[in-house]
């Protein structure tokens, strides 16, 4: 019991970090918490089985995360005049599975990010779901999974990972 | 000045808004001439529907709507596609909530009426109850009605709600050869939707959307955060001799050369259709994938073959309703909602016979361009956001469209070119929304 309370409790700082280091915009560090393989993937329908044979609202490398980051930095990038700035919040975590010999997790949790922009407020709900692997300084994502409520809805624009 | 059109009070006179070379402020914000545009254009042109792969068997349905009216394209039991109005005969309730499936027949969901999948009546309950009256059970007030016209070409459906349009291949014209490359493109001759559909909320006016397609004075300055940060990106974190990923291959065109978007050209026909590009576009330099070649050859033969793929057009515009992308197979929709609201839905096609690869290229432009969430699309919205408020101030009453004015060549009759830097996407289009508004087209 002891065990799976200190898991629970490692798992969850990780996914609130994560939370935070997106809601304080400190964008390097965020994607340093993936792997180099790792993905980040909201699919655009529920239940989506892959992301190659169906479109996603985001599916993204590590090339293509640097790509946002780096755009987030550039003064000509209208639709982040003004930049957004967002509130993540998380609950419900649960360990799904977790191997004791690698250390590898797969958690589930519930999420809702608010995000405002230039006088509208915007709520994004959703599961999240994370593949984590165990390295010496603590875990690193394998894939994020992002599974809105509404994935399959009319979305209006949006710029920060949800 | 106030007169009665189509029995609906108007204050607008639409040929005053549109001069050759400019057009007034209140094509963009007056709710008015909004819902004229749904009563004139809308709900009197051919507007694109669906693909009939969307409703392979019978009993397949796509519900949708054409400008404000909800309609259900539909596959019946004699293995046609009709398109019907969404609205049982009895009480006029939506006969189908969701945007698709697949059902016996359509039952409504109040009091039990069942129609066929082509709209007829098949059932009521209790029927008898009707004897003696002036209702007639099989006369035509006792179907959902089909829309006035349906037709489709190459798989691609169009309806109308107005009996009077020309036939469909004739009113595509020039823009139909668009279609017919999209669909060669397939070893088998066939297109297919598939990748789901993303839809994408525009707080904007529809006609910002469609006017940008070809638009060649854009790109270079609304995508620079986004193409020329992935180009920066990519070379720095990539090694020199890795080849480029398909997601730069896809990004980094966007900001091309004022000359190379200018050599691409755009191509200006009857009814407000178009295309830019011809024998290049910003899809002419995606990497080869040789096991599609072969499949090609082998089912058209060398020549034909390169005579296919030797057009590579960027964006086709169906006047005012649709845009593919034939040289990478995807198909943007619009679906006005207000007059400063816009859903635009974003489809991909798989080419029969074709690797899987080629679809998912499809679906990767698509991720990266047309979806809500992704670098590219967001810019363009925001500009067209900024237009919305913009135009809004009494600063300037004109927008202007006199980049290259009378400079269009003629090439055949009801057929104009001009460079890719010159206005004339925009001058064709407002000269069919002024026949449109003006009941003439």
């Amino acid at each position: 019991m002891a065990d799976a309370l200190q898991l629970h409790h490692r798992v969850s700082q990780f996914l609130f970090h994560e939370a935070r280091l997106l809601d304080e915009r400190r964008w390097d560090e965020w994607n340093a918490l993936f792997t180099t393989d790792g993905d980040y993937w909201a699919p655009a329908t529920p239940e989506q089985p892959e992301p190659e044979n169906h479109v996603s609202l985001i599916y993204e490398n590590d090339l293509l995360r640097k790509v946002r980051i780096a755009r987030f930095a550039s003064p000509n990038a209208p639709s982040l005049q003004p930049f957004p700035r967002t509130v993540h919040l998380l609950s419900n975590v649960m360990v799904d599975a977790h191997d004791s010999a690698s250390g590898e997790v797969i958690a589930t949790s519930r999420f809702l990010m608010i995000e405002y922009r230039r006088d509208k407020q915007r709520f994004y709900a959703g599961a999240y779901r994370h593949e984590l692997a165990s390295e010496t300084d603590g875990y690193r994502i394998r894939q994020k999974r992002v599974d809105l409520v509404n994935c399959d809805g009319a979305h209006e624009s949006s710029a920060i990972w949800f | 000045m106030t007169t009665l059109i189509d029995n609906r009070p108007v204050s607008i006179d639409p040929l005053s808004l549109v001069e050759p070379d400019r057009v007034h402020r209140s094509v963009y914000t007056d709710a008015a001439v909004f819902d004229l545009e749904m009563d004139r254009i809308w709900h009197r042109t051919w507007i694109y529907v669906g693909h009939e792969s969307q409703v392979k068997e019978p009993g397949q349905y796509y519900a949708t709507v054409i400008g404000r009216q909800p309609v259900i394209m539909t596959r019946h039991t004699d293995g046609k596609v009709y398109v019907i109005h969404n609205r049982c005969a009895h009480k006029g309730a939506l006969l189908v909530g969701d945007r698709e499936g697949k059902v016996k027949e359509l039952r409504c969901c109040y009091h039990g009426w069942r129609f066929a999948m082509d709209g007829s009546l098949l059932g009521i309950p209790l029927e008898d109850g009707y004897d003696d009256t002036r209702f007639d059970r099989n006369g035509p007030e006792a179907n959902v009605p089909q829309v006035a016209r349906m037709d489709s070409y190459r798989g691609f459906v169009f309806a109308s709600l107005n009996p009077d349009v020309p036939e469909l291949k004739s009113w595509l014209g020039g823009v139909a050869s668009s279609i017919d490359n999209m669909v060669d493109r397939a070893p088998e001759g066939e297109l297919e939707v598939a990748g789901g559909v993303m839809r994408y909320e525009h707080d904007c006016n529809w006609k910002f959307f469609i006017e940008n397609l070809n638009d060649m004075m854009h790109p270079m300055v609304t995508h620079q955060s986004s193409s020329l940060t992935a180009r920066v990106v990519a070379k720095k974190e990539l090694p020199a001799d890795e080849a480029v990923p398909s997601a730069i291959e896809i990004i980094a065109p966007f900001t091309e050369s004022y000359s190379f978007f200018d050599d691409m050209g755009v191509h200006a026909f009857e009814y407000g259709h178009g295309f830019s590009g011809g024998k290049t576009s910003i899809h002419a330099k995606y990497s080869n994938i040789p096991e599609y070649n072969e499949r090609m050859e082998k089912a058209y033969g060398k020549k034909r073959f390169e005579e296919i793929m030797t057009v590579n057009r960027h964006n086709t515009i169906f006047y005012p309703s649709a845009t593919i992308k034939g040289a990478i197979q995807t198909m943007r929709v619009v679906r006005p909602v207000a007059v400063d609201k816009t859903i635009i839905e974003s489809w991909t096609f798989r080419l029969k016979g074709a690797p899987d690869e080629l679809l998912k290229r499809s679906i990767l432009y698509c991720n990266l361009i047309n979806s809500s969430a992704n670098l590219v699309g967001p810019d363009d919205q925001e500009a067209y956001r900024r237009q919305q408020v913009g135009l809004l101030s009494e600063g300037g009453d004109w927008v202007t469209m006199h980049r290259d004015f009378g400079k269009d060549e003629e090439i055949a009759p009801g057929h104009l070119f001009a460079r890719g830097s010159s206005d004339i996407s925009f001058r064709n289009q407002y000269r069919a929304w002024r026949r449109y508004m003006c009941g003439e087209a």
